[in-house]
């Protein structure tokens, strides 16, 4: 696993009376809105290959539009492979079928987290309310796996290869994730939940 | 160690049924932070601060862990929930 150690000093998370409000620098919230935009496109690329792989008529595309279609096999992108895993390891034939039942859902959902993050960017203050501090939590879950597959961050101990500029958004999105979560449990140990 | 024969035989008796030997299992990977995942096993599966700890030690250190265990179906939304959190999850036969 990984660990959020880092040497920032300022908090990006706050607690007001009783509810959590981020205070990102203006160029930090553009990058977070930013990176949370493409990861909805990335996976908005994977939920239209998941339904126009339904043929038009079939019972497979009336359950994709219903939201629970999904493709018949693993993403080949590793980043989309490993946010949309095989829920069966070594049943290639159970694999495909859960993926054909759930992936749509799984990426609608995801899709939505990050919409979410996205537009509780657009308030001041950015107020993290319960739904939406998940929604966080989730898309920077998300965005890290995403960029570690980039970076190739395969192994515990893996530093990554590759842009530095993204090694270290990965490192500070990695502490917006810890200081959150602190918060998050912070809020919870003080009886403000 | 010795198993009483009555044991021996319940055990045999839940196996058969196709419904209860089935486990979750959520897998190591070096992205996801020790917090993010004990609080995901203390919220989502309600799991004692403790116990929750525990099992992400266990993920951390054996590569994996068993986090669940009931019917198909049951362990089937548990892995579909824990893909939702971003982590890395599969359902198997127990024992297998």
């Amino acid at each position: 696993m990984g660990n959020a150690d880092a040497g920032w000093l300022v908090r990006p998370f706050e607690i007001r009376g009783t509810v959590i409000v981020a205070t990102l620098h203006e160029v930090e919230s553009e990058m977070l809105c930013q990176l949370a935009g493409q990861l909805a496109e990335l996976l908005g690329d994977r939920a239209r290959t998941d339904r126009s792989d339904s043929p038009a008529g079939s019972a497979a595309a009336l359950l994709a539009q219903l939201g629970i279609g999904g493709s018949a096999s693993a993403p080949l992108d590793p980043a989309l492979a490993r946010l949309l895993p095989d829920a069966y390891r070594n049943d290639h034939t159970a694999a495909s079928e859960h993926r054909q039942l759930t992936e749509l859902g799984l990426v609608d959902r995801k899709i939505a987290n990050a919409e979410a993050v996205v537009a509780s960017l657009t308030n001041d203050p950015v107020e993290l309310t319960d739904a939406i501090a998940q929604s966080w939590l989730r898309t920077l879950t998300d965005l890290r796996l995403t960029l570690a597959a980039r970076l190739h961050i395969e192994d515990d101990g893996d530093e990554g290869t590759g842009d530095d500029a993204m090694l270290d958004v990965y490192d500070w999105l990695g502490y917006l994730q810890g200081t959150l979560l602190e918060t998050i449990e912070h809020r919870e140990v003080n009886g403000e939940l | 160690m010795s198993i009483p024969t009555l044991e021996r035989e319940t055990d045999l008796d839940a196996a058969q049924q196709p419904d209860t030997p089935w486990v979750t299992i959520v897998w190591n990977d070096p992205v996801n932070l020790q917090t993010y995942v004990s609080y995901v096993f203390r919220t989502y599966f309600g799991h004692p601060r403790a116990e929750a700890e525990r099992l992400m030690l266990l993920v951390h250190n054996e590569g994996r862990a068993v986090v669940a265990s009931g019917g198909r179906e049951e362990m089937e939304r548990h892995v579909e929930a824990m893909h939702d959190f971003g982590l890395w999850a599969t359902l198997t036969r127990d024992g297998s």
